[in-house]
């Protein structure tokens, strides 16, 4: 077991709760999933910069303890889920301003085309050959944290 | 006067006897033992090998019936000629697409010998390539009891008409699978049945045929879901570590044991990367414009 990933045994090791968001099966995997992150970042406007990280360090144990129940006697490993947080916190940030809605609803939809694509396509698309298997209960969890985040400060970004 | 109660009585007394000689309880026991065959009486039982069983992922899978003891019963009489086959389908149709599961091969029960033990066993593992073998045995027990009406059958016509034998089949069959380079037993998995139907004197047998296959059967379906369960308790057992002596290797030789059963990883594709580079182009352009 990587002492990293996610595992039932995070709550003896909380490390685990963070840590498993950073770790990855391979190098392609990793590759993809830093791409992945590195969109909302990059789209995200400044002064919400420092508020989207921390608003990924608390979301990061959130997603892990909901994840929990599904891993079972698994591991978990990647940072997709995190980025499903990002790409729908930044997705409705963007949306709310009158100069970057497309771009918000863009985001928004690529992510409800993924998590689509996940629920329809359950089986042979989400298991690799490398030897573990995507987990789209990170993915979809992910994006409903992201929304829970980013809903409460939608009227103030409206006003402003 | 005194010679008319003894004819009756006498006659009472027959009438009893042929009424007990004709219509009584009657049990039938089917029966093929595991321990029997594995383990036969004249022989010390085969220590396992101390290092366990390793399994490597996806198995070839052997599937069996159990021959009978020494008595008269061996399993192919149970069945008609064939019935064998679609009884150990059941089993096979609920395995083939598991993961884990590379070939499941029907061993017909009579290349296995009666008492044959393990060294019987690696020779039909042998000769089919298979890594498991799932040893299935059986216990089917008929009981026929007279209904209160079944004195009728003294007409001869009540023996073609009333049913008067309440039949009842107990079917208990047990699957025991066993790793066959180590000996070591992996678990093992019931299935069970009842059947209970009602028939006249001259067709107690046809009905007490037809349940003992039906119930077969049924029972083979009621294991086919039990072997499943315990398939999975198997797997957690291994992963949790409770299972010293069993390790699992996956395709890519990771040892269940350490992976604590599957890999989740959370992902992105690289389709799903190039929708995303899309987003961030039309982003930069419309900032830029």
């Amino acid at each position: 077991m990587d002492p990293l990933a996610l595992t039932a045994g995070a709550l003896r090791e909380p490390w685990r709760l963070w840590t498993c968001h950073l770790v990855h099966f391979g190098w392609g995997h990793a590759l993809a999933n830093a791409f992945a992150l590195s969109v909302p970042l990059l789209l995200a406007h400044r002064q919400d910069r420092p508020r989207l990280l921390g608003m990924a360090l608390l979301a990061a144990p959130l997603l892990s303890l909901l994840l929990l129940g599904t891993v079972g006697l698994g591991q978990y490993c990647g940072a997709s889920g995190l980025a499903c947080v990002l790409w729908a916190w930044v997705g409705i940030r963007l949306a709310c301003r009158r100069e970057s809605t497309f771009i918000g609803f863009l985001m928004l939809g690529g992510l409800l085309l993924k998590l689509g694509a996940e629920a329809a396509l359950v089986g042979s698309f989400l298991i690799r050959p490398e030897g573990w298997q995507a987990l789209p209960a990170a993915h979809l969890w992910g994006s409903l944290l992201g929304l829970a985040f980013a809903f409460p400060v939608w009227p103030r970004v409206s006003q402003a | 006067m005194p010679r008319l109660p003894r004819l009756t009585s006498f006659g009472l007394a027959l009438a009893l006897l042929m009424a007990l000689g004709c219509n009584t309880p009657q049990t039938t026991t089917r029966r093929s033992s595991l321990m029997d065959y594995l383990y036969p009486k004249q022989q010390n039982a085969p220590v396992p090998n101390p290092a366990g069983a390793r399994l490597k992922l996806p198995l070839k899978l052997g599937i069996a019936f159990v021959p009978g003891g020494s008595s008269s019963w061996r399993v192919q009489n149970l069945m008609a000629p064939g019935q064998e086959k679609p009884l150990l389908d059941v089993v096979k149709q609920s395995f083939k697409d598991k993961p884990w599961v590379a070939d499941i091969k029907l061993v017909p029960s009579t290349y296995l010998r009666t008492g044959g033990g393990f060294e019987n066993m690696d020779q039909v593992a042998r000769m089919y390539g298979v890594d498991v073998m799932a040893l299935v045995s059986v216990d089917q027990i008929q009981y026929t009891d007279p209904r209160w009406y079944s004195f009728t059958y003294l007409s001869v016509v009540g023996a073609y008409v009333l049913p008067g034998d309440a039949n009842d089949t107990r079917t208990l069959i047990d699957a025991a699978v066993y790793d066959v380079a180590s000996h070591t037993f992996l678990l093992r998995a019931p299935g069970q049945s009842q059947m209970k139907g009602s028939s006249t004197w001259a067709h107690r047998e046809v009905q007490l045929r037809e349940h003992s296959a039906k119930g077969l059967q049924l029972a083979m379906t009621d294991l086919a879901k039990n072997l499943d369960a315990e398939v999975a308790s198997f797997k957690a057992e291994i992963a949790s570590g409770d299972r010293k002596d069993v390790d699992v290797v996956d395709r890519q030789g990771v040892s269940l044991r350490q992976s604590g059963g599957k890999n989740f990883g959370g992902s992105f594709g690289w389709i799903e990367a190039l929708g995303a580079l899309l987003i961030l182009g039309a982003a930069v352009r419309l900032r830029r414009a």
